[in-house]
């Protein structure tokens, strides 16, 4: 039982950044790989043209829920220090769909956001300010909000302990959901329109 | 029903097809190692409140004077703590390998350490993995030398009262200990009877520990 490594001391703080730096690396990478540098092909999700970004989540979804069940189970994964973040419905809620309208208008989330920067979109760059804005917006009007963000608290919820099932049964439920899923988003890009290259997307770019 | 010729599945469908495996082996497993339990948290509340949880030091150096040794004693504390003294017939259980130490869930487990606080939080981790059995030694070490080992004795002025004092000093002689107060005389001391304390169970090989918790009656 060794992983989550930095949990068990195989590196110290300042080798954390460093590790964090080269998995964002890796993430970054990913992201641009995919295409999703471009707001084009991010935004056609919500017109259901191109739910790409549906499945790469659902695709990072299963691979990790399926690694980390069976990592602890066979006892190389500690679970128990994984951290989760706590859940707070009604916040979070409303969080999402601030989120959710930012993505639709501006066609970047904050990752994908970052990726655009990377590769020199300016439309990514004003959604970056924009981020910055929104944050320092936030800070502004916390101690205002400050009862209403820490509603609703149910601590480190996970879908097991919400449903009072057991783990291997909501495993089994979230990849059938996430396979029908994609047979699904295949099935509706078919039918709506064409999927966005990223090549076509970066020339329709700035 | 088609013949599906594995050869002609695309990547996609056979990544699709190596998830449905993977998930569908994964119902039946743990991967938490049998670590998380689940606690009634109303039936152990009633438990503390109907005080059935613990025993008392006299109570106890009564059963071990009586020759009883249907129970297990289990000495929370370390190494250097348990050779200096420990009670007699206690077994060392540091409270990290409580879990995997070798015991029967329906026979009385009395716990003890130097002040409860352990003793309790050991009390509680095995309760909540079934083992109903579990006793606190109410006051620890330091009540078992209290009102044990050297009890404060007063001035006796009746004669039931002579006879308890008489009572506590000898069992307190019996443990190897010493009556303070007005009230200790010298007094015979009552033997302590040397009677084997229950072995401890073989540890179950560990198909048996992963099996229902549910025992006979």
């Amino acid at each position: 039982m060794n992983f989550p490594l930095y949990k068990f001391g195989a590196f110290g703080d300042e080798a954390y950044l460093v590790v964090a730096f080269l998995i964002g690396i890796g993430f970054g990478f990913a992201l641009e790989r995919a295409g999703f540098g471009s707001a084009r092909k991010l935004t056609a999700q919500f017109y259901l043209t191109d739910l790409s970004v549906f499945k790469v989540m659902f695709t990072a979804i299963v691979t990790a829920a399926l690694g980390v069940f069976y990592l602890g189970w066979i006892g190389v994964l500690d679970l128990s220090l994984i951290y989760l973040s706590p859940t707070f419905l009604a916040p979070q809620v409303a969080g999402g769909l601030v989120l959710g309208i930012g993505f639709a208008i501006g066609g970047y989330c904050p990752g994908t956001s970052l990726v655009g920067v990377a590769t020199g979109s300016v439309d990514a760059v004003v959604y970056v300010l924009g981020i910055f804005a929104g944050v320092f917006a936030f800070g502004e009007i916390y101690p205002a909000i400050t009862g209403f963000f820490n509603s609703t608290a149910y601590g480190a919820l996970t879908l097991p302990e919400a449903l009072h099932l057991p783990y291997g049964v909501v495993l089994l439920a979230v990849v059938l959901m996430a396979l029908g899923g994609f047979a699904g988003a295949e099935w509706v890009e078919r039918r709506r329109g064409t999927v966005v290259e990223p090549a076509a997307a970066a020339v329709g770019d700035e | 029903m088609a013949r599906i010729a594995l050869s002609r599945l695309t990547w996609k469908q056979k990544l699709a097809a190596t998830a449905f495996v993977l998930g569908a082996l994964a119902v039946a497993g743990d991967p938490y190692g049998g670590g998380a339990v689940r606690v009634d948290s109303r039936e152990l509340a009633r438990v503390v409140q109907g005080e059935i949880d613990h025993v008392s030091a006299p109570e106890l150096a009564d059963w071990l004077l009586s020759g009883r040794n249907d129970f297990r004693l289990l000495d929370l504390r370390d190494e250097d703590a348990y050779a200096a003294y420990h009670l007699p017939g206690a077994e060392l259980v540091p409270l990290i390998s409580l879990e995997d130490y070798p015991l029967y869930r329906n026979e009385p487990i009395v716990l003890y350490s130097d002040g409860g606080i352990h003793a309790a939080q050991g009390w509680f981790l095995l309760r909540a993995r079934g083992y109903s059995g579990a006793r606190i030694l109410l006051g620890g070490l330091e009540g078992w030398k209290d009102e044990v080992l050297f009890p404060v004795l007063p001035e006796p002025t009746a004669p039931e009262a002579a006879e308890a004092v008489a009572r506590l000093t000898a069992v307190s002689k019996a443990f190897g200990g010493k009556p303070r107060g007005a009230g200790a005389v010298e007094e015979e001391a009552l033997e302590l009877p040397d009677v084997e304390m229950p072995a401890a169970p073989a540890a179950p090989p560990p198909s048996a520990a992963r099996a229902k918790k549910k025992e006979g009656c």
